[in-house]
């Protein structure tokens, strides 16, 4: 139930608050992807894009633009937001707002254990990590073997530590192994970060509850969908799946024996939430399934800023200059790639 | 007589013009089907290239990049074979043959054999390595890249859990069309090269 957060939050949060609902009214238009998704070169989305926030960013790049130019400006955009917001904040607003960037503390240790598996250069790896999850050690983790000199050496330290308990072997690292670690540590991620929100109690429990929800089912889905026709044992499957969200348990249950798309669409078309999403498919289709997601994803993130004092806002804001930027790529490569005609694949419009 | 042999001749001469003619024909050919080839080779890695892109979207570029490519050596699962073709008299044609999931009882061989880097095959291009002298036959190893979340090519025990995360890993299919319509433009290209060396023969013979 709510408390009396009308009362109490603007004394920490009202500021924050403030400038995050600032920030996303900054949030591209339909008019804007319409008028992006009509440029003919890549310094046409620049010059569309120095009319919005994006402009300081892209203003000193030298022609000729790349799509990972654009990505990367806009990114650093964010990070810079998140790191104003990040210094103001008082706790418990600041772990919450650290709590958004692990999955991206997550899959950077990934990229830099595949990369040395691979014999990359580490620093050739630091650059391709994600900004929004460095960490002081984050070179260090070249050095490591298996898992358990992983933790050990490097991320006992890091926030992560905590999610390594379910993974700690003494198995070499390869690449099956890395891709189980790497979703047993995001399923850790998230039940971790649920029990935080259900802790703050009020209108963040409740709005964080859902789109934590969302997330884990989603990963649900997609985890049972790529599984199929593998050798991942159903057991190992289950595993896999994230102690809470709509479908658990039932719905793990029967995701954890879905042997096929059409076995899927049945388990999850008993859920009313889901069902508007499996209905836009045709049977045996799983290709869409991606964008009616984001599609969700972004009306449930929308929905969390028609209520004020809660934290939702910064997770939704965050989330929605994700798929912003997702967005920007794909037209960017649709125009660098001279494919207009696709364009309109994978934009989801947040307004 | 000088009416016999003169028809004799006249014969041979209109035969010898059909025979260049068709000559001439076969080369259009070659030279048609290897472009309708380049065409559609060109139209399917545009398309490769955009479902790559397609991939990086749902995945993140963080899980979609050059880091997934291995540098190590490792045994070429996909081999081409280079046999040679009889194309008429004193004529050889080189004939390529694409070999998927091939699997040898001596990994080791394939492994040695993988060992030639790029730049090696560049310089001994025009040498076959003989893998047996009795099959008289040359096989080319390419390295093989290992790709985590596009391919399985190398995974012996099928196991090809890539990733987990998003259902776009579906969308990329292992890219072996691409890989046989090269071997296929290959042959076209070594088919439409002899039929230009008959053709310049004809001119050749023509002038003199």
């Amino acid at each position: 139930m709510y408390g009396f957060e009308a009362m109490t939050f603007n004394i920490h949060g009202g500021y924050l608050e403030a400038i995050v609902r600032g920030h996303r009214s900054g949030l591209l238009t339909a008019a804007d992807y319409n008028n992006l998704c009509q440029c003919e070169t890549l310094e046409d989305i620049k010059m569309h894009l120095s009319a919005t926030e994006y402009g300081p960013y892209l203003q000193n790049e030298p022609s000729p633009l790349h799509t990972t130019t654009i990505v990367e400006k806009c990114t650093l955009k964010l990070v810079d937001e998140y790191k104003q917001m990040l210094c103001q904040a008082t706790e418990p607003l600041s772990t919450f707002l650290e709590y958004i960037t692990y999955g991206h503390m997550i899959d950077n240790v990934v990229l830099i254990v595949t990369g040395t598996l691979h014999e990359r250069d580490v620093q050739e790896l630091l650059e391709k990590c994600h900004p929004l999850g460095m960490f002081d050690s984050i070179a260090t983790l070249a050095v490591a073997q298996n898992m358990k000199e992983l933790y050990r050496l490097v991320l006992v330290d890091t926030p992560l530590a905590p999610y390594f308990s379910e993974c700690i072997t003494s198995e070499d690292l390869d690449d099956m192994n890395i891709e189980i670690m790497r979703n047993t540590l995001y399923k850790a991620y998230l039940e971790d970060f649920y029990r935080f929100c259900q802790k703050l109690g009020g209108a963040t429990a409740e709005i964080m509850s859902d789109l934590l929800a969302f997330e884990a089912d989603r990963r649900a889905v997609n985890i049972t969908i790529n599984s199929i026709g593998t050798e991942l044992t159903r057991d190992d499957r289950r595993k896999l799946y994230s102690s809470f969200g709509l479908l658990y348990p039932y719905g793990h249950e029967e995701l954890a024996v879905s042997e096929d798309i059409d076995q899927v669409r049945a388990v999850m078309e008993k859920y009313p939430p889901y069902q508007s999403i499996f209905s836009k498919l045709s049977y045996g289709e799983s290709q869409l399934l991606d964008k009616a997601f984001y599609e969700e994803e972004v009306k449930r993130l929308c929905l969390a800023f028609e209520q004020q004092f809660h934290y939702g806002v910064f997770f939704a804001y965050m989330r929605l200059r994700e798929q912003e930027i997702r967005n920007l790529m794909w037209i960017s490569e649709c125009v660098a790639q001279n494919q207009k005609s696709r364009v309109h694949d994978s934009v989801v419009f947040i307004f | 007589m000088e009416r016999q042999e003169s028809s004799e001749n006249g014969r041979e001469s209109n035969e010898g013009i059909s025979v260049k003619e068709e000559n001439i024909l076969n080369f259009l050919d070659s030279v048609d089907g290897y472009l309708i080839l380049m065409d559609s080779l060109s139209s399917t890695l545009r398309q490769g290239w955009l479902e790559l892109a397609s991939a990086r979207h749902s995945m993140g570029a963080s899980r979609i990049n050059s880091t997934l490519f291995d540098h190590k050596l490792h045994p070429a699962s996909t081999t081409l074979q280079v046999n040679e073709q009889s194309a008429g008299p004193d004529r050889e044609l080189p004939h390529f043959t694409l070999c998927k999931w091939a699997s040898s009882n001596n990994p080791e061989k394939y492994f040695e054999e993988a060992k030639f880097g790029e730049d090696e095959l560049l310089k001994k291009s025009n040498s076959l390595r003989h893998r047996d002298i009795s099959h008289n036959s040359g096989n080319v190893c390419f390295p093989t890249f290992r790709f985590d979340c596009l391919g399985k090519m190398t995974r012996d025990q099928g196991f090809d859990l890539e990733a987990l995360g998003s259902i776009s890993m579906r969308v990329l299919k292992p890219v072996t069309n691409p890989l046989e319509m090269v071997v296929e433009i290959s042959n076209m290209r070594a088919s439409l090269l002899c039929a230009y060396d008959q053709v310049q023969k004809d001119m050749e013979t023509a002038t003199k």
